[in-house]
């Protein structure tokens, strides 16, 4: 009797364990290759110029003119999704269709801004946000791990500022990721 | 024998694949290598890379200067779709190519890269 109740013991035990990534969703999307501090601590202001930058980074997704010379703009997303339903738990055994879902979603958006002046010399470089990588637990309760600093500082507006300072331009290589 | 396996194994790769999905997407035009290297810095003009390229998808002012933006991008997504736990990733890539053209209409440089090349189709979506 007891090796029976520890063999049905077993079976449920493997049955709950089957059962419990029903209904899971994992979804990533990812543009481009995310940036990190490390990926360009090589760029020194006042020394590196954009050459040397797009030799390890890539081209920049933008170019375009400000007040005070050039901002070059690399651009990357890595979202995260994932979804559970628990109400998949209960369908074997109930007529109805139901759900409790926990989702989250982290949209990881962020950018790497240069401002260089007109011969190309990086100024300065900073990232537009300073978002930790997103979660992939579906919890949705949880705070995110932004810090209160890091809000104000992506809510501060683009991290250059810039004035006018026309110049030459100088070659480029003419890399390939 | 040997027929028995192949047919199991047939069988378990079918089976195994019923639930992937494939899809890709693309916007802009492949920009060829071709014709970025026929762009001659001090050389070609203005007229020449309309030529060779096309009208850009960008055109942006730059201390006197016109800068031609030409962009591609490319998406491949991998889905394993086990009825109860799926797995999706959506990778986007995208080729840029700036042509820097002077005052008078001659490319000064050019810069490209093409980040589409290393895309490949993934499922797992952990990781890097």
């Amino acid at each position: 009797m007891t090796n029976r109740t520890g063999r049905v013991a077993s079976l449920l035990l493997a049955a709950l364990v089957c059962l419990a990534p029903l209904g899971c969703n994992v979804v990533r999307v990812s543009f481009n290759a995310s940036l990190g501090p490390e990926d360009v601590a090589f760029i020194v202001p006042g020394q590196t110029t954009l050459s040397e930058v797009v030799a390890k980074l890539g081209v920049p997704n933008s170019i375009v003119e400000s007040d005070s010379g050039i901002v070059a703009t690399y651009r990357f997303l890595d979202l995260k999704y994932s979804r559970v339903n628990f109400g998949w738990l209960a369908k074997p055994w109930t007529p109805v269709d139901p759900d409790l879902i926990f989702s989250r979603t982290g949209l990881g958006v962020d950018a790497f801004q240069l401002l260089c002046d007109p011969q190309w010399v990086v100024l300065n470089q900073e990232f537009q946000r300073h978002l930790t990588r997103p979660p992939f637990h579906p919890y949705p309760f949880q705070q995110s791990r932004v810090s209160p600093q890091d809000e104000l500082r992506a809510s501060s507006g683009p991290a250059i500022m810039a004035r006018h300072d026309p110049g030459n331009i100088r070659s480029h290589a003419m890399p390939n990721e | 024998m040997k027929i028995s396996r192949f047919i199991h194994t047939l069988l378990m790769m079918v089976l195994l694949m019923q639930g992937c999905a494939f899809s890709r997407g693309t916007l802009g035009d492949d920009i060829k290598s071709d014709s970025i290297a026929a762009i001659q810095k001090g050389v070609t003009t203005k007229d020449e890379v309309f030529r060779l390229l096309g009208a850009p998808d960008r055109l942006v002012p730059l201390n006197g200067r016109d800068v031609f933006q030409y962009y591609r991008y490319d998406a491949k997504a991998g889905s394993l779709l086990l009825i109860i736990l799926n797995f999706s990733r959506l990778s986007i890539k995208s080729d840029d190519l700036f042509v820097i053209l002077n005052r008078d209409g001659i490319v000064e440089d050019v810069i490209s890269s093409k980040r589409t090349k290393a895309l490949a189709f993934r499922f797992w979506p952990f990781g890097e």
